[in-house]
């Protein structure tokens, strides 16, 4: 059941293996109740996420992205994050500009013992998605 | 003496140190300059040069080995300084012949004026005109209302880099605030809008790959991840999601690098304004990073560092 | 009844509507500057005084179709096998294409040899032919670049068409061509065009004579052999090319298509799309390997399968129309009517040889070019 009233929606969640994927784990761990539309990802850093992983995921079905990683200075790889940092802002400032609504995308830091904000970023953007409704309405039927 | 006959002679003076010059001689009408690969000096009677000659030649320099004149405008020059940025040409084996321009002009934008005619001559007058003839007679229109978009704000008249000028340098007149005007106006559209301006224009696309080809910093060309099988990003399918995808591909990868030179836009068979989403994100560049590309070899591109602390990027609350 | 036709011109919207009571009409439209072929509507703005950007070829020949979809099924006793359902459907409605150019039309010429007459014709292809009327529209004048005259064709030359129309100041004249375009005469917005076929065949005859050809005098150009086999020559004459794909994916006779499978999870299908010889990945073998690993190479290849191998094995026909349409949009203005004059002479391999600078050796094959 999604945390959201109402249908499903689909988000991809593309999460760093060293921070955010264990924050994660641990509100998991700690049985806090999230929303379950998102399908998370695991990737080495956040500094794997090219900025077209998330423009794909978008034009081919998703209704949001999220990109989580590692808060800045705390890179598991030093600083993947700082790359990552400015190529998602680019993102973030392009999707308007070809029709896509930026409140379907967002990139925060999420450390792994931060179980308690991995709730609240999960909870808080399947809400702000929700309120966007489906992305690909017209194309609903065909999965 | 005019440019062409300066440039003669500029060429004639370099070559036996370089073994091609890259110049401009005239295409199968009136209305079309192509690419002049110069390999002995006397082959230089056929150079033309007048503002037909809109091609960005610097895309051929990452290819080519050997030692290499080119004659680069204000605008080609940037491309010539990103690619110095980026490492990917050996400055001591070009050349660079500068041409200050005040403009060249756009040959879908001449076609447009006289109905797609044949051309049967084309001649310069020396009030800015180009005056072209066809069967249904004669058209005189004024340079600076068929230059292609990137001329009308130009900043750059004069190469940025050369070892010979030919003639001399000329001061913009264009203010700099109207550089990204259209990106503004377009962006104050709707969502809707522009999802439904792109998906117009994109659905004409036949992915000829002409724009990526001819985009002097699309430089992984036989490798381009929008061919290859593994990893697969765009598949066979003539849909509008692989086409807009490719696009984007093609805009992503020029984050921080494109050199507003409009080839893209200007070989396009289907006129599909792509350089558009390049430029938006040229406007996100200097908004952001305060960078331009090509105007400084020792600049690094903003996709290729960081600052631990970034002045302009704001965390984003949910 | 008489065996010409003609269509008034305030009625052409009338004539595009009857013809779409039963099958898709395809026509020229404009769409911004530039003209396409597009199923046509009240909506749309037919545009028929130059050549579409595009020629037809994909009302029958489509940029990507299906051949059919496959989808993998368990077996329900046992998980550990698999079989594979495919689902094929060859479904075409009737479809006109109206305003194509008499270089279009004997496009489809080039196609049916490769793709129906021949052994193992092409179902797909077969189909959508049959389906299709076509609708020649005669040049009036050339457009930049084309020569049509100069590879067996002419701004009314009627291979491949069902119909051929020719613009009068007034109307057009309609002259069927096969039978199945003589089913046109019987719509009830064509008049009698018996007395205006004299004017159309002085408008065709003037456009035949206005039409340029570069490779006069001959009839149809011939190749030197020695001069295509030449390095130097494709260096000299294609290194401007971008290797990009316009010229291939707008010409009505370039057919070379690709086969993928488009895979999801446990369901696909497989996919056939042009393909363009200009690509790097057009020869790319599974090893690594390329043949053609340089531009030059490719160049030599487009050249010489519409002006060498395909006349060879086509009863010397040239699989190019003549269109000009590579000509006219290649970002570069490479010139193939330029290129293949130039083969034509036999002597001219010491003119290239010597328009090299002495002491280069020629880096065709030896390295890539991009």
């Amino acid at each position: 059941m999604s945390g959201v009233a109402g249908k499903e929606l689909r988000i991809v969640g593309f999460l760093c293996n060293w921070c955010s994927y264990g924050g994660a784990d641990t509100a998991g761990v700690a049985r806090f109740k999230q929303p379950t539309d998102l399908r998370i990802i695991r990737v080495p850093c956040s500094g794997r996420v090219d900025p077209l992983f998330v423009v794909k995921a978008l034009l081919t079905g998703a209704d949001g992205v999220l990109v989580s990683g590692c808060h800045p200075r705390d890179c598991h790889y030093t600083d993947g994050n700082f790359y990552a940092r400015r190529r998602l802002e680019m993102l973030k400032r392009l999707l308007p500009f070809i029709g896509i609504d930026e409140k379907r995308f967002h990139y925060t830091w999420v450390s792994a013992s931060e179980g308690q904000k991995w709730q609240q970023v999960v909870t808080d953007f399947t809400n702000q998605v929700h309120k966007l409704g489906p992305m690909h309405a017209k194309k609903e039927s065909e999965g | 003496m005019n440019n062409a006959e300066q440039i003669k002679e500029t060429i004639a003076r370099i070559f036996p140190d370089v073994e091609t010059v890259i110049c401009y001689q005239q295409g199968f009408d009136g209305l079309h300059a192509t690419p002049y690969f110069i390999s002995i000096p006397e082959q230089v009677n056929k150079l033309i040069w007048n503002p037909l000659c809109a091609q960005n030649l610097t895309s051929y320099l990452p290819s080519i080995k050997k030692k290499v004149g080119i004659v680069v405008k204000g605008c080609d020059s940037r491309t010539i300084i990103q690619y110095l940025q980026e490492g990917l040409i050996d400055r001591a084996k070009v050349v660079i012949i500068g041409v200050p321009c005040t403009g060249v002009i756009s040959v879908k934008k001449v076609l447009r004026e006289i109905g797609h005619q044949p051309v049967v001559d084309v001649v310069f007058d020396d009030n800015g005109n180009i005056v072209v003839k066809t069967q249904k007679g004669e058209k005189r229109l004024a340079i600076a209302d068929v230059c292609p978009d990137k001329c009308t704000t130009c900043q750059y008249p004069t190469p940025l880099v050369y070892d010979h000028l030919i003639g001399e340098p000329i001061a913009s007149n264009k203010p700099k605030e109207d550089v990204y005007k259209d990106i503004r106006e377009f962006d104050a559209k709707t969502l809707e809008e522009k999802r439904a301006y792109w998906e117009k224009e994109f659905e004409r696309c036949i992915r000829c790959y002409a724009c990526r080809n001819a985009c002097p910093m699309c430089i992984c060309q036989d490798s381009c991840i929008a061919e290859t099988r593994e990893p697969h990003w765009i598949s066979q399918r003539l849909s509008l999601q692989e086409k807009f995808m490719f696009h984007m591909i093609h805009a992503a990868h020029l984050a921080g690098r494109c050199v507003e030179c409009g080839e893209c836009e200007r070989v396009c068979p289907m006129d599909i304004p792509v350089a558009k989403l390049k430029k938006k994100i040229n406007a996100e560049m200097k908004e952001l990073f305060n960078y331009e590309t090509g105007v400084n070899p020792d600049d690094k591109p903003p996709m290729y560092t960081f600052n631990v602390d970034e002045a302009k990027i704001k965390e984003h609350k949910l | 009844m008489s065996d010409t036709g003609y269509l008034p011109k305030e009625k052409i919207k009338d004539f595009l509507k009857e013809l779409a009571k039963d099958a898709v009409v395809y026509a020229p439209c404009l769409e911004g500057d530039i003209v396409l072929f597009r199923p046509f509507s009240e909506e749309r703005t037919l545009c028929l005084d130059r050549p579409a950007n595009t020629p037809p070829k994909s009302v029958i020949y489509p940029q990507s179709e299906t051949l059919f979809a496959f989808q993998y099924k368990k077996a329900p006793e046992d998980h550990q096998k698999m079989s594979v359902e495919l689902k094929a459907d060859i479904g075409v409605p009737n479809m006109v294409i109206f305003g194509a150019r008499p270089c279009d039309a004997k496009g489809f010429r080039i196609y049916d040899r490769v793709f129906i007459e021949t052994n193992t014709p092409d179902p797909y292809y077969r189909k959508r032919r049959e389906n299709t009327l076509i609708v020649t529209l005669s040049c009036a004048a050339p457009s930049p670049g084309c020569f049509c005259v100069a590879v067996g064709g002419g701004p009314a030359h009627k291979e491949g068409s069902d119909v051929m129309m020719t613009e009068l100041e007034g109307g057009y004249v309609i002259e069927p061509v096969t039978e199945k375009g003589r089913a046109i005469l019987g719509k009830h917005v064509i008049e009698d065009g018996k007395p205006y076929l004299k004017d159309a065949q002085h408008v065709q005859a003037k456009a035949h004579d206005e039409v340029r050809n570069p490779f006069a005098p001959d009839e149809l150009p011939k190749i030197s052999q020695s001069l295509f086999n030449f390095d130097g020559f494709w260096e000299q004459v294609v290194g401007k090319c971008v290797s990009c794909g316009a010229c291939t994916y707008l010409c009505p006779t370039c057919y070379c298509f690709n086969i993928t499978d488009e895979q999801g999870i446990g369901s696909g299908e497989r996919v056939r799309s042009w393909d363009a010889c200009m690509f790097f990945h057009f020869t790319l073998e599974a090893s690594g390997h390329n043949p053609r690993p340089t531009k030059f190479q490719r160049f030599k290849n487009r050249v010489g399968h519409k002006f060498i191998y395909y006349p060879e094995k086509y009863e010397g026909v040239i699989a190019c129309c003549g269109c000009g349409r590579c000509i006219r949009y290649c970002p570069v203005n490479v010139d193939i009517s330029e290129i293949v004059n130039y083969l034509k002479d036999t002597h001219q391999e010491l003119h290239w040889a010597s328009s090299r600078k002495e002491g280069t050796q020629p880096t065709v094959g030896s390295t890539k070019d991009e």
